[in-house]
């Protein structure tokens, strides 16, 4: 502009916006206003996260105290959330059970979509294997989920590493499948046909042009997964096929309250809103990804 | 037609017979060796080789899976080790309470999830189309027992319009059978409102948006007939999918419910098998509720036809 008026052109007269300015907001600010739910169910998660690190310093005693003198008492200053019919502390339980639910949430997600992925390739390269991996995987998957989980705890030892494998096998063979599905249409890509042309070896196409392209809807799926796992250990445990009952899940919690649920509700509804909370956290958080990653995925799974 | 139908129906044994396999695997997996369990204590090791040889258990594992397999193909599903009860028998005797269960939900999902899946589509962007994606996303994130305890203590501690847990029979009267039913079939049908009507709404989203909707409403079809004849029709297919699909998440749900509810069904019966370790049992309910599952989407795959008849095969 200023070369413009310099060389000796009138200037043009200074008009008044037709349109109104446009909003100036932050990045940060824009990004909420665009994913309200991937901030929301983010936030939530994020202070499930915290406080499952901080459980020892939130006010919490040992979760596995026993005190027989002060069985079932209500929620009073003393004990936030009251005590259980064996006295423990359901405050103390509950902070320390955000861990167990977390840490089966997140390692049944990565497992699955490791495991998932890994025969989703197989399949999706491997002709000959397609047609055999596939039907046992869809074999695998008319077993219903739970069903599936609790026949895999009833030949093992009650402990939260056989409930993160059980629950894993049970969600591996959809993932599996949903991989499948994304390479199978990745290979007809020309990007991909390129690659070949060019005389890229197969791990290298893989490596670098079918993995990368997976990982949109792995990780939305990966989300579906980590809210259902957390679902599907605390119903294991409610039927008293999940934890070990000395350990403070959310489930066991419930399962322990269950005898008393008509005249002390308190000890099945603290652990259920906690439960409601971070299922529900997950799942926004899911849901939001999606819509950002990709409108379309929203029908795949 | 026939030959899509024949082809489809051949498909599922090869599902059928991984299901068997995992099931078999699980009883060959079982911690604790039968043979030595049966002969008790006291028994030398000669005597157990002799059960076990008896039993058949020294034989390799693809012939006893064989064999097993036979069994099962004629209706055996072998015995109880708690009740020593045949298990067809004691399936047989728990298998009504669930089986009203699971027709209760499927129907009261249906009424309940489309008209709002449809509404959602119809008014899309309103509250009220916020409120079902809102109500969606609650579905799947309060698990089954949750919902189950918060309508038992509000419904029938509370309010005492219910009864809070047990099951009556339909034969001791239509009443009393759905009083017992109500609570069981809102808190398992919620999951499962949640998935229909997110489906029924996605779809009637797409149907809507279609010339031949625009073309309905031009030459003045009234709303209603637009919505729930030309488009729902055209939107049945991936609904009744996922109503196929959503069957293995109405199973999961129904033994928890049950454990709720302390309704004498399939449900209670896997848990205290579990409980027990009582494998023929877990075996025979596992195996079933997969069959039912495998034939309840065999047969959506066929009624595709009836739905759509543009798809031909």
């Amino acid at each position: 502009m200023s070369t413009a008026t310099t060389t000796g052109y009138a200037a043009a007269p200074v008009l008044g916006d037709v349109l109104p300015p446009a909003k100036q907001r932050g990045r940060a600010m824009t990004f909420v206003h665009r994913h309200p739910t991937i901030v929301f169910g983010g936030t939530l998660l994020l202070i499930m996260i915290m406080i499952a690190i901080l459980a020892p310093y939130l006010g919490t005693v040992d979760p596995t105290a026993l005190a027989p003198a002060k069985r079932t008492r209500e929620p009073s200053a003393l004990y936030w959330f009251g005590t259980d019919m064996l006295g423990r502390d359901v405050y103390s339980r509950v902070i320390y059970g955000t861990r167990i639910s977390l840490i089966v949430g997140f390692s049944v997600a990565a497992i699955a979509s490791v495991a998932g992925t890994f025969i989703g390739l197989i399949s999706g390269y491997i002709r000959i294997l397609d047609a055999i991996v596939m039907r046992v995987m869809d074999g695998l998957m008319s077993i219903p989920s739970i069903l599936l989980a609790i026949a895999l705890m009833a030949l093992t030892r009650a402990s939260v590493q056989n409930v993160v494998i059980a629950i894993s096998f049970a969600e591996f063979p959809r993932v599996s499948r949903l991989i499948r599905g994304v390479v199978l249409s990745l290979r007809e890509q020309p990007f991909v046909e390129a690659a070949t042309a060019s005389g890229t070896r197969v791990p290298m196409i893989i490596i670098k042009h079918i993995l990368p392209n997976t990982l949109a809807p792995l990780m939305v799926n990966a989300t579906f997964i980590c809210a259902s796992a957390m679902i599907t250990e605390a119903a294991l445990s409610f039927i008293g096929a999940g934890t070990p009952p000395i350990i403070p899940s959310w489930g066991n919690i419930m399962a322990e309250g269950r005898a008393l649920w008509q005249v002390k509700p308190y000890i099945v509804f603290f652990p259920a809103v906690f439960l409601c909370v971070t299922v529900l956290a997950v799942n926004l958080l899911g849901d939001g990804l999606r819509d950002a990653l990709d409108p379309r995925l929203a029908k795949r799974i | 037609m026939l030959a899509y139908a024949a082809r489809r129906i051949l498909a599922t044994i090869p599902v059928m017979l991984v299901v068997a396999f995992f099931v078999f695997s699980l009883l060959y997996l079982a911690p604790g060796d039968p043979a030595a369990i049966i002969a008790g204590d006291q028994a030398s090791p000669e005597d157990v080789e002799r059960i076990r040889a008896s039993l058949g258990l020294d034989r390799p594992f693809l012939v006893r899976f064989g064999e097993w397999l036979w069994q099962i193909m004629h209706g055996n599903l072998g015995t109880s080790i708690f009740t020593n009860l045949p298990v067809s028998h004691m399936i047989a005797q728990r298998i009504e309470p669930t089986l009203s269960l699971m027709v209760l939900t499927i129907t009261f999902s249906i009424v309940v999830a489309i008209p709002l899946g449809v509404l959602a589509a119809w008014k899309h962007g309103s509250w009220i189309d916020r409120g079902v994606m809102m109500l969606a996303v609650f579905g799947f994130s309060v698990p089954v027992f949750v919902i189950g305890y918060v309508l038992a203590y509000v419904f029938a501690l509370q309010l005492d319009w219910l009864p809070v847990q047990g099951f009556t029979p339909i034969s001791d009267g239509v009443w009393p059978f759905l009083r017992h039913m109500i609570l069981p079939t809102v808190a398992l049908g919620l999951v499962f409102v949640a998935l229909l009507a997110r489906i029924t709404r996605a779809t009637m989203l797409e149907v809507l948006s279609q010339d031949y909707v625009r073309t309905a409403k031009a030459k003045g079809v009234d709303q209603r007939s637009v919505l729930f004849v030309h488009a729902l029709k055209n939107a049945a297919v991936p609904i009744i999918t996922v109503l196929g699909i959503g069957v293995a998440l109405l199973i999961g749900g129904a033994v928890i419910t049950e454990s709720v509810f302390a309704i004498p069904g399939l449900g209670r019966l896997t848990v205290d098998a579990i409980l027990r370790r009582d494998y023929p049992v877990i075996q025979g309910v596992i195996l079933l509720f997969s069959f039912v599952y495998v034939l309840v989407n065999l047969v959506v795959d066929l009624l595709y036809t009836l739905f759509d008849p543009r798809i031909r095969y």
